[in-house]
C-alpha cells in the first residue's frame, strides 16, 4: 500500500507535460509493464512461446534475452517509421503492415549479423530467433506503444519492461514445469492441461499487483 | 541475379497491391468512421448536457480559454471543455468537458456536464476497457457515476481518500480514477475563473 | 468427398484450439464475452478464407523464397481491411476487441494454414480448410466465453441467466485473466479423456 501512495505522490506531479521526461510516469510504465499488465499472464500476449519453450529453465532464458532484444530494436523501428513516415504522409492505416514487416525483416537482419559477428550468441539464440516473428508480444508492444501515444523514451522502456514481465513469466514456468516432471498429473491433465493449470495460478499471484503503479 | 530481380519484384508486387487496396477502402471507410465518431460526440454531449437545460436543444461551441492548466498531461490528453448554450438565446448556460485518467488497464474517459457555479449535473462514461465484471460496471450509472450529480469538485473525492463518495465493491482503482480525473478538471476550471463563485460553506444549492 | 473432408475436420478432428493448440493468444484475451468471441471469430473467419484464397491462387506464381514475406502482407492486407470496416459499421465491437484485431496477423492459425495447407492444394480444398478452420476456432472461443461469462458476470449474450442474486456476487475469477487459462486447462483435460476414450472403444 505504502508504494502505492508514494507512486501516486509521484505521479501527481504537477504540470508533467507530455514531451517532458517523469520519472514517475517512467516507474509507472515499467512495474505496470513487468508485472500489473504483464504481457503473458494479464495481457495474454505470447502465449505460443510460453508454452512451447518453457520446458527448460535455459532454453526460457535464452528466449527471453532474444525477445527483449527484438523488441527494443523493433520499437525502435516502428516508432519511427510511425512518426517519421506514416504520419506525415497522411498513411497511418498501413502501420499494420507496416509494423510487421518491419519486424520479419529486423529479426532476419538479426539472425544474419549474429550469424557473421557472435557465433556463440547464434548458437545460444538462433533458433529462437525464426519463432519471434510470429510472437505477438513484438507487434502487440509497437501497437501499443501507438495506441498509449508514448514518446520515443517511454516507448522503449516500455518494450524492455514488456520483454523483462515476459521472460520473468517464461522462467518461473520453466521452473516450475521442471519440477512438475516428478509430481504426479493424473494422465488426462499431463502436458499442455497442466501447464495452463500451472499458468493460472501463477496469473493468480500477478493479479495480486493490481493497484501498484497503476 | 535475374532470380534476385524476380523475387523483388513479386513482393514489390505484392506489397503495390495490398497498399492500393487498402488506400481505396480507407478513402471509403474514413469519412464514415469520422461522421460516426462525430455522431457519436454530439449524442454524448445531446444526452449529458440535458438536465442543464431540460426540454430544450442545446448547442455546444469549443471554448478556448486563456491560462487553464491540464490536469490530464500524464495520460497524454489535454482538457477541452465545450459551452453549452440553448439557442436562440446565446448565453453560456453550462459546460461540458471530458475527464481523463489512467484505470486498471485502459484509460477511461467520462464526460461531464457542469453548470455555471460549477456544481456537476450529469457525467457519462465515454471509453472504457476495464475488467469485465469488475471495472468495467462503471459504465452502469447506479455504480457509481450517478452519485457524482449535484457535487462539486471538492466533495468530488472517495471514502477512502477522505471524502463521502464509496468505491464500486472490488474496484477502487476505477473508482478512483474517474472520480480524481474528474476532480482535477473541475479544479483546472475552477483555476481559470470559469465558475461564478457560490457559497460552498453555507451549501445554498 | 475430399472437399466435405477438408470442411469438416477443422470443427473437431483437427481443431485448431483444442486439438493443435495453436492461436491461444486472442483465444484467452477475447472471451470475457460471447459477443467479443463472436465478433473476434467471424474476423479471423473472414482473414483466413481470403488469405487461404489468395494463397492457393498463386501457389504457382509466388517464388518459394519469398513467400512467407508475401503471405504476412496478404494477410496483414486483410486485417486492416477488417479492422477498417468494422471501425466504420461496428465502432463498439471494434472497441472491445481493441489491440487484438491487429494481432489477428500474428495468429498462428492463419500463417500455418497458408504455410501447411493452401500452398499446395487446390483453391476449392483451401477455402473449405479455411472455412471449417475459421468455425473450428469460432466455436472453440464461444465455449470458453460460455463458461467465462455466464460465470462471471451471470449473463450469456448480455441477457441475464442466473439471476440477479448470482450476479452480485459471481465468481469473478472466472472472467479475470487466470479463469481464462484454468477454465481452459480444464477443456483441454476433458478432451483428453475423450480421445482416451475413443481410442480404447476401437
Amino acid at each position: 500500500m505504502n508504494s502505492t501512495v508514494l507512486l501516486s505522490a509521484l505521479l501527481a506531479t504537477p504540470d508533467s507535460g507530455s514531451q517532458g521526461f517523469d520519472l514517475g510516469k517512467m516507474m509507472a510504465i515499467i512495474i505496470a509493464s513487468i508485472f500489473v499488465n504483464n504481457f503473458v499472464l494479464a495481457r495474454f500476449l505470447g502465449i505460443c512461446p510460453f508454452l512451447g519453450v518453457s520446458k527448460e529453465l535455459d532454453s526460457a532464458v535464452g528466449m527471453g534475452a532474444a525477445v527483449i532484444f527484438v523488441m527494443t530494436l523493433a520499437t525502435l523501428g516502428s516508432w519511427a517509421a510511425y512518426n517519421l513516415l506514416l504520419v506525415p504522409m497522411g498513411l497511418t492505416y498501413l502501420s499494420t503492415i507496416a509494423f510487421i514487416l518491419i519486424i520479419a525483416s529486423l529479426v532476419q537482419l538479426v539472425e544474419m549479423i549474429l550469424q557473421k559477428f557472435s557465433p556463440a550468441l547464434y548458437s545460444a539464440l538462433g533458433i529462437f530467433l525464426p519463432l519471434i516473428t510470429t510472437n505477438c508480444a513484438i507487434l502487440g508492444v509497437a501497437v501499443l506503444n501507438i495506441d498509449e501515444k508514448y514518446s520515443l523514451g517511454y516507448s522503449l522502456i516500455n518494450a524492455i519492461a514488456a520483454g523483462i514481465g515476459f521472460t520473468l513469466a517464461l522462467i518461473l514456468m520453466a521452473g516450475l514445469r521442471q519440477r512438475l516432471e516428478l509430481a504426479d498429473v493424473p494422465p488426462a491433465m499431463k502436458g499442455k492441461p497442466v501447464a495452463f493449470l500451472v499458468a493460472g495460478i501463477m496469473s493468480i499471484a500477478f493479479l495480486g499487483f493490481a493497484g501498484l503503479g497503476g | 541475379m535475374a532470380d534476385m530481380l524476380k523475387v523483388g519484384l513479386v513482393l514489390m508486387l505484392v506489397a503495390l497491391v495490398a497498399a492500393v487496396a487498402l488506400g481505396f477502402v480507407n478513402s471509403r471507410t474514413a469519412p464514415i468512421i469520422a461522421i460516426q465518431k462525430e455522431l457519436a460526440k454530439q449524442n454524448a454531449m445531446n444526452s449529458v448536457a440535458e438536465n442543464l437545460s431540460p426540454g430544450d436543444s442545446l448547442a455546444f461551441d469549443s471554448l478556448s480559454v486563456t491560462g487553464l492548466k491540464n490536469p490530464y498531461a500524464s495520460c497524454d490528453n489535454t482538457l477541452s471543455i465545450v459551452q453549452v448554450s440553448a439557442p436562440p438565446d446565446t448565453s453560456r448556460i453550462g459546460y461540458v468537458f471530458i475527464a481523463f485518467g489512467k484505470g486498471y488497464s485502459s484509460t477511461v474517459q467520462t464526460m461531464v456536464a457542469v453548470g455555471l457555479e460549477g456544481v456537476i449535473s450529469n457525467t457519462m462514461i465515454l471509453f472504457q476497457q476495464e475488467t469485465p465484471g469488475l471495472g468495467a460496471n462503471i459504465v452502469k450509472p447506479s455504480k457509481l457515476i450517478e452519485k457524482f450529480n449535484g457535487l462539486t469538485s471538492s466533495e468530488c473525492l472517495l471514502t477512502k481518500d477522505g471524502g463521502g463518495i464509496d468505491a464500486m465493491t472490488g474496484c477502487t482503482i476505477t473508482s478512483r480514477t474517474v472520480t480524481n480525473s474528474i476532480r482535477t478538471g473541475l479544479e483546472a476550471m475552477s483555476e481559470a475563473g470559469l465558475f461564478s463563485s457560490v457559497d460552498t460553506e453555507g451549501g445554498t444549492e | 468427398m475430399s472437399l466435405l473432408k477438408d470442411l469438416t475436420k477443422g470443427i473437431y478432428r483437427e481443431n485448431p484450439v483444442f486439438r493443435l493448440v495453436l492461436g491461444m493468444c486472442p483465444f484467452l484475451a477475447v472471451t470475457t464475452s460471447v459477443e467479443n468471441a463472436l465478433g473476434m471469430g467471424a474476423a479471423a473467419t473472414f482473414v483466413l478464407i481470403c488469405s487461404n484464397f489468395l494463397v492457393s491462387l498463386f501457389r504457382n506464381i509466388i517464388p518459394s523464397k519469398v513467400r512467407i514475406p508475401c503471405y504476412i502482407v496478404i494477410i496483414a492486407t486483410f486485417v486492416t481491411l477488417v479492422d477498417m470496416v468494422m471501425n466504420a459499421y461496428l465502432p463498439d465491437l471494434h472497441r472491445s476487441l481493441g489491440i487484438f484485431i491487429p494481432l489477428i496477423v500474428v495468429n498462428c492459425i492463419i500463417l500455418g494454414r497458408a504455410e501447411g495447407f493452401a500452398n499446395r492444394n487446390p483453391v476449392l480444398n483451401s477455402v473449405a480448410d479455411a472455412i471449417g478452420m475459421g468455425i473450428g476456432f469460432t466455436m472453440a472461443m464461444v465455449v470458453l466465453a460460455s463458461f467465462r461469462e455466464l460465470l462471471g458476470n451471470g449473463t450469456l449474450l448480455n441477457i441475464n441467466v442466473l439471476g440477479a442474486a448470482y450476479q452480485n456476487q459471481p465468481l469473478l475469477i472466472a472472467i479475470l485473466a487466470p479463469g481464462a487459462f484454468i477454465l481452459l486447462s480444464f477443456i483441454l483435460g476433458f478432451f483428453n479423456i475423450l480421445e482416451k476414450r475413443k481410442g480404447g472403444r476401437q
